[in-house]
């Protein structure tokens, strides 16, 4: 079982590398505000992964609380995007 | 008949993890493909509503299968993943909104536009050449 969540950890590693070039060389600010929401989300995976291989379950509430407050972060970046018009 | 309940829930959390982290990953790689913003948003969404999910069930059934199961970690599983679809539903439709009102270029075949226009100017038809 551990490899599978080594593996997975390394899938989520990989996904966010590839998020962070990806914002690195986006055309636009739109473009690295949507990257930048997938590499959070994957950061959220990333958590679950390390409370399955430390076996805590503090991480479940941890990714409970990135999950339901991650739509601030996407809301402020919008409104950065539309400089404060909604 | 428990060990092969236990191999057969073992393999159902291998598959949710790493078809989730699969999912995520795919759409990394697909936000290269994608040529506009707003296609961008729209790759976003099977990583936060299949992908995430997928992986925050499949880390309950591991948590249940080390320790045993536990309706508290049930509960805040389901509203984890409730949240995850409705919110990142809810985000991506505001940071559509504002991608395209900040004015980034989108892909010239969009259409119907209706941000772009004033109310009652008539309707726009779907662009429909290149199906």
């Amino acid at each position: 079982m551990s490899v599978i969540l080594w593996v997975t950890v390394a899938l989520l590693g990989a996904a966010i590398l590839v998020g962070l070039f990806r914002v690195a060389t986006a055309p636009d600010a739109a473009s690295r505000a949507v990257v930048g929401d997938l590499v959070f989300f994957s950061g959220v995976g990333l958590i679950v992964l390390v409370g399955l291989l430390k076996a805590s379950a503090a991480a479940v509430d941890a990714a409970l609380i990135a999950s339901v407050l991650g739509i601030l972060a996407t809301v402020a970046l919008a409104r950065i995007l539309t400089r404060g018009r909604r | 008949m428990i060990a092969v309940l236990d191999i057969a829930v073992s393999i159902l959390i291998a598959v949710l993890l790493l078809g989730g982290a699969f999912w995520m990953l795919t759409a990394a790689l697909s936000m290269f493909h994608a040529r506009d913003s707003l296609s961008r948003i729209n790759v976003l969404s099977p990583a936060t509503g299949l992908g995430l999910p997928m992986i925050v069930m499949g880390a309950f059934l591991e948590h249940a299968r080390v320790d045993g199961f536990d309706p508290a970690l049930l509960l805040k599983s389901v509203v984890t993943v409730l949240a995850l679809i409705i919110v990142s539903s809810v985000a991506s439709n505001v940071l559509a909104r504002a991608a395209y009102l900040s004015g980034s270029p989108v892909d010239p075949r969009t259409a119907p536009q209706d941000l772009a226009r004033a109310p009652g100017e008539g309707e726009q038809v779907p662009h429909s050449d290149d199906r």
